[in-house]
């Protein structure tokens, strides 16, 4: 065989593997999806009806008249947001001072300390918090369980941030400082600037994580006028067992903001992660 | 080192949130571990030694030590495949091609999804009856019947691992990928001339490049997927007989359906205990200096 045919070859099977990841990928979706546009009897239909006749949004008018999913779906979007916010400010802040921290001992004590609240599993905290909660009658307060994700969050936002800032040489502030900056200002028109990437990267993992989140909120919210969307779903399941067409819906709805922001900031996120975790 | 106190200053927002809300509630949560705190005990909360822990280890419905090794399954056989299939899918995607980026959206979205929703969307998928998965795989003549896949002891823990993987390889080949594009073109070139072919090159320059990012991902991602129960959760809240329940979904089911926050919190320090075990024993055994991973 000669090495032309061979690298065809190679290309061949690089090709098929990658296809084979696409399909993996997004398969599972696309039949909730499906199983979303399908009317009541189709959905239990046997064989499997793998393309319904008369697709339908049924289920998605009842989602959003049966359920309150409209509010849920306010719920979700106003407490992610204004955590990931807040959380992406004081990442910032907390990110950029220990990069430039000079006391070894201290910044690696932080730092240790960031890598350990990774080990928590987040159960443990959930009733000491509930019952902090019903002590300050903040049980049913979105804000106030906007504010404990901003905390669960803000310990890897820093561990990335803190990568991102580690790029940006210190020269470049020492330089401005000569010009005559502050720290707030050379902060603000120097290094903030060169940052801006990873900065969409802390804001779009927040915000990811926070929508995403089930279990605080089913401890932490009980009147579902102030349900989350993870805490809507988790209330369609009921004894009967679930009710796929509406679940399927749901489903779909509630990953599209996600999906959006990862869509969107992608690139960043990439970068992002990958400047956060590691060093590499 | 004015400058310093600055600095310090602007952490202590980030660090108040966390003291407030992690270490005070964990701090409460390990002490519950030790109280007979449960919600229909309120009135006569008192220490009770290890007895929680007693509790917990010589349990008669569920056996511990089948709850350890369902943990070290599910923990190990997602990291691996998680793993190695997201190696694999980043050393395809290292070299550029047309609508590489719109492919790697569609391939790493599952990063960004909800795993309760995960859960969900597999449940339905590995259904018995209406499952898409059975019925594909009996039209291509690979089973004869259905399989129970989330009803079946033995497969069960497969099933929800399965899910798991799914959800986990983007991950790796957001990170693996990254860091293999790091790697500097001229190792490669200088490797070829010394004579080296493609999986020589593979184990002298290209993991040694990027051991850094694999010793500190693999490790925060195992100790994610431990406190990961989310998925079991939705698919089989530790069911069939057992089989699939690990730490994370017993201490799930103390605190939520048993209201036992005692034995819950127990659960709790259980687990983060073994992993300050294992990420000491993981550090060591890796080599890491502190460097690598700060």
């Amino acid at each position: 065989m000669n090495k032309k045919a061979k690298k065809r070859i190679g290309a061949g099977i690089r090709v098929l593997i990658l296809c084979i990841f696409l399909l993996c990928a997004t398969l599972p979706l696309f039949w909730i999806f499906i199983t979303s546009i399908k009317n009541g009897t189709e959905l239990y239909e046997l064989p499997l009806v793998y393309w319904p006749k008369e697709p339908t949004l049924d289920a998605y008018k009842r989602l959003f008249t049966y359920s309150d999913f409209g509010q849920y779906f306010k719920n979700s979007l106003s407490v992610s947001l204004s955590s990931a916010i807040v959380a992406m400010i004081l990442s910032v802040m907390s990110g950029f001072a220990l990069s430039r921290y000079r006391k070894k001992r201290v910044k690696k004590s932080l730092e240790l300390l960031l890598y350990f609240t990774q080990t928590i599993p987040s159960f443990i905290i959930m009733l000491p918090l509930f019952m902090l909660f019903s002590k300050l009658k903040l049980v049913d307060n979105l804000p106030a369980l906007a504010f404990i994700y901003v905390a669960t969050v803000i310990a890897f936002c820093t561990i990335m941030s803190r990568s991102f800032f580690d790029r940006i040489p210190v020269s470049l502030e020492e330089a401005a400082k000569i010009d005559g900056c502050n720290l707030a200002q050379s902060i603000i028109h120097v290094v903030l600037p060169l940052t801006l990437p990873g900065i969409a990267a802390i804001f779009c993992f927040a915000f990811v994580n926070i929508w995403n989140e089930l279990f605080l909120a089913v401890m932490l919210i009980n009147k579902a006028s102030k349900y989350t969307i993870p805490v809507a779903l988790n209330s369609f399941i009921s004894k009967a067992g679930v009710s796929w067409d509406l679940m399927s819906a749901g489903i779909v709805v509630s990953l599209l903001p996600t999906m959006i922001v990862f869509g969107i900031g992608q690139k960043y996120i990439v970068a992002g992660l990958t400047d956060g975790g590691v060093k590499g | 080192m004015k400058r310093d106190k600055w600095y310090f200053l602007m952490i202590l927002p980030a660090l108040a949130f966390i003291a407030c809300f992690i270490f005070y509630p964990l701090i409460k949560g390990g002490v519950m571990a030790f109280q007979n705190y449960s919600m229909f005990n309120l009135k006569n909360i008192k220490f009770i030694g290890f007895e929680n822990f007693k509790t917990v280890i010589n349990s008669k419905s569920v056996n511990f030590g089948k709850i350890l090794l369902n943990t070290l399954k599910w923990t190990l056989l997602s990291l691996i495949f998680q793993f190695l299939l997201g190696f694999l899918l980043a050393m395809l995607l290292r070299k550029p091609f047309r609508g590489r980026s719109v492919y790697c959206g569609f391939v790493f979205y599952p990063w960004a999804l909800c795993g309760f929703a995960i859960g969900l969307i597999w449940s339905w998928l590995f259904n018995g009856q209406f499952g898409v998965l059975n019925d594909l795989l009996m039209k291509l003549g690979i089973i004869k019947e259905n399989i129970g896949w989330l009803s079946d002891p033995k497969i069960a823990m497969f099933s929800v691992v399965i899910a798991n993987v799914w959800y986990g390889v983007p991950y790796f080949g957001i990170m693996l990928l990254a860091a293999l594009q790091s790697v500097p073109n001229d190792l490669y070139e200088a490797a070829t001339l010394d004579g080296c072919n493609q999986v020589q090159q593979l184990f002298h320059v290209t993991i040694p490049y990027i051991k850094p990012t694999i010793i500190s991902t693999v490790l925060l991602r195992s100790m994610w997927i431990v406190n990961f129960p989310d998925l079991i959760y939705a698919m089989t809240n530790g069911g069939p007989i057992n089989s699939t329940h690990i730490l994370g979904s017993m201490m799930i089911n103390k605190v939520y359906k048993e209201f036992d926050y005692g034995q819950g919190s127990a659960y709790g320090v259980i687990i983060m205990a073994i992993l300050f075990v294992y990420a000491i024993v993981y550090l060591r055994v890796t080599k890491a200096s502190e460097d690598d991973m700060l």
